[in-house]
């Protein structure tokens, strides 16, 4: 998928017919049904005014790839991710603002905030994830890919607790092969490649 | 008595013992904890990641249709779209095309109206509801994890019914990898499910994994039919001989080179039989990160092989009267394409056509979605389907698409 630029709110109404045409769209309606100033500001309100999340287990966004925060939104939407806090904001998303979201996370500058990583658990975390190939899939500098989110700077109690979910079957529409890569993980081998991820 | 004489310590070590038992018996059951393959040793560009399936649909005017080449006669048009994540159909009493998907979690109702299709949004919010099957009236769908029935299915296709909940009675594994399921009735009567392995390479406990069993329809009467099975994403009955053939996709990250996919067939009394996985896949060949001496002692060999990383997924014998007759009893089988291969391969249909001995011989059918000198993709079949007429569709994941294959015999003057 091509980056989009940044687009300001007067321009979006044209943004979105382009993204729709060139997308195309799913069974949703094509209408918008609010500024995307203020879809942008929902969100900033718990993942950060710059996609970077500055709250306890809510992910940063920034620097996100667009198919990832696009896939993502569809899926919580369709309630195959049903992320019960995310639920009242995607109910009524339409593709092209999804689309017009993704790009514009996708272009914020990604800063690692909450807890700071452990040099020692980092290390062992680089270990491990050279064994599990993380970086095939999340690219080598983390910086995610596609589908595949970026995890370099992401928040370190976002990603463990994730990595429990997948770990525990608890993680609903999710990509099976992180399922199969966390699979018999302890609890302190998860806590260190959230380390080594976030120290990316 | 010995027992009487028991000194402490000795009972140390047998509580010891039990303990250590204990602690194996607690991880999942035998389930490897890690994949077993070694990065380094398959010198395959460590950036290989699985391609993304896009959530929307390629509009109409976009689908890759031109470019489809198909053998002298047969013509490819599109037969429905907009539906994202297009893969397994399955074909109700009164003509309805249930379709499963993976990611996206819907399944599908296709109807025909005045010539034209049109696509419900049955059910959705599933977890990769792949499989499907339909019984005296009853659409049977598989998500990872659960089994649901619904009855009488096709006279509320605008709201489906409430289902009958089958998970308990099925009591599949709870692990998610590689358990998105195909399922299918055979000519029993007896609904064949797959259970894959939860890893892309490791020791699994063949009582659990890597298998394909069968039960009665209600879920009761379990049995394995085929074990040392990776993860068959399809499978059907030669039309004459009754047995069961599967496709079955190789294990990643041992090379460019495969080893090669397997199309399998399960010759008739042998169910129960062992098809390699872990140890030998393949035409015999010996895996490289797990092993144990003769890793091929008594498995089964493919009838033939599908290419390396090519993802064989649907495949169905034609017994249809629309195609020439050199068709009948032969299996079209799709290829999605690899993703753990720098050279791309598959993203396409190919035709195998048995030849008697328990082989059969891989010919090319649908081809042109695959780009070899640029080495992109744009399209990827993933099943197949032959409709009353004898057309064959076929499904396209990665548009929201399904083709329609139709023959017509083609004129001395136009050849």
């Amino acid at each position: 998928m091509k980056r989009v630029p940044y687009l300001a709110p007067p321009a979006f109404a044209l943004a979105a017919l382009v993204l729709s045409a060139l997308i195309g769209a799913g069974a949703p309606a094509f209408a918008q049904t609010m500024l995307f100033k203020d879809r942008v500001e929902q969100c900033a309100a718990c993942h950060g005014a710059d996609g970077n999340s500055t709250i306890e287990n809510i992910p940063s966004l920034a620097g996100q790839p667009e198919f990832f925060v696009m896939n993502q939104l569809v899926l919580m939407r369709e309630g195959v991710r049903p992320v019960e806090q995310m639920l009242p904001f995607v109910k009524d998303l339409t593709d092209p603002e999804i689309m017009a979201l993704a790009a514009y996370f996708g272009m914020r500058t990604p800063r690692l905030e909450g807890t700071k990583p452990d040099p020692a658990l980092a290390q062992r975390g680089q270990a491990l994830s050279e064994r599990l190939r993380c970086g095939s899939c999340h690219n080598q500098d983390f910086s995610g890919d596609q589908q595949m989110p970026r995890i370099a700077k992401q928040r370190i109690d976002y990603m463990a607790a994730a990595m429990r979910d997948y770990r525990d079957n608890k993680r609903k529409g999710a990509d099976t092969a992180m399922s199969a890569v966390v699979f018999g993980l302890s609890d302190a081998d998860i806590d260190a490649l959230a380390h080594y991820a976030a120290s990316k | 008595m010995q027992a009487r004489y028991l000194t402490s310590t000795a009972l140390a070590a047998a509580v010891y013992a039990i303990g250590a038992t204990l602690a194996i018996a607690q991880a999942p059951p035998g389930m490897s904890n890690i994949d077993k393959s070694d990065p380094k040793a398959s010198k395959q560009d460590t950036n290989l990641r699985p391609h993304p399936t896009p959530p929307l649909a390629t509009p109409a005017e976009k689908l890759p249709v031109d470019k489809i080449k198909l053998p002298a006669g047969f013509k490819a048009e599109v037969w429905s779209s907009g539906h994202p994540g297009a893969r397994t159909m399955a074909r109700g009493d009164k003509g309805t095309i249930f379709m499963g998907t993976r990611v996206i979690g819907r399944v599908y109702a296709i109807t025909e109206k005045d010539g034209k299709r049109e696509v419900k949004v049955l059910l959705q919010g599933l977890t990769q509801p792949n499989g499907l099957a339909f019984k005296d009236g009853s659409l049977y769908v598989f998500a990872i994890n659960r089994v649901l029935r619904y009855d009488k299915i096709e006279e509320s296709l605008d709201k489906a019914p409430e289902p009958v909940e089958l998970t308990a009675t099925y009591n599949l594994p709870p692990e998610i990898h590689h358990n998105w399921k195909y399922v299918d009735f055979g000519p029993d009567g007896k609904m064949y499910v797959q259970v894959g392995a939860n890893c892309n390479i490791c020791e699994i406990n063949p009582g659990v994994h890597g298998q394909i069993r069968r039960y009665n329809a209600d879920g009761t009467g379990m049995e394995i039919v085929a074990r040392g099975v990776r993860n068959t994403v399809g499978f059907h009955w030669h039309p004459q001989t009754k047995e069961l053939w599967f496709t079955d996709n190789g294990r990643d990250w041992a090379g460019n080179a495969g080893p090669e996919d397997e199309l399998n067939r399960l010759p008739k009394g042998q169910e129960g039989a062992n098809f390699g996985f872990p140890y030998c896949h393949a035409n015999g060949v010996a895996d490289p990160d797990v092993k144990r001496p003769n890793p091929c002692a008594g498995v089964v060999m493919p009838a033939a092989t599908l290419g390396p990383h090519a993802a064989g997924l649907g495949i169905k014998f034609y017994t249809g009267k629309m195609f020439p007759a050199n068709y009948q009893n032969v299996a079209f089988v799709a290829r999605r394409g690899s993703w753990n291969r720098e050279q791309k391969f598959g993203y396409d249909v190919v035709i195998a056509r048995p030849q008697g001995n328990g082989k059969a011989r891989i010919e090319p059918f649908l081809t042109g979605l695959l780009d070899n000198q640029k080495n992109e993709f744009y399209g990827r079949p993933t099943y197949v389907l032959e409709m009353p007429d004898g057309a064959l569709l076929v499904s396209d994941e990665q548009n929201g698409a399904v083709y329609r294959i139709s023959y017509a015999p083609q004129r001395s003057a136009a050849r």
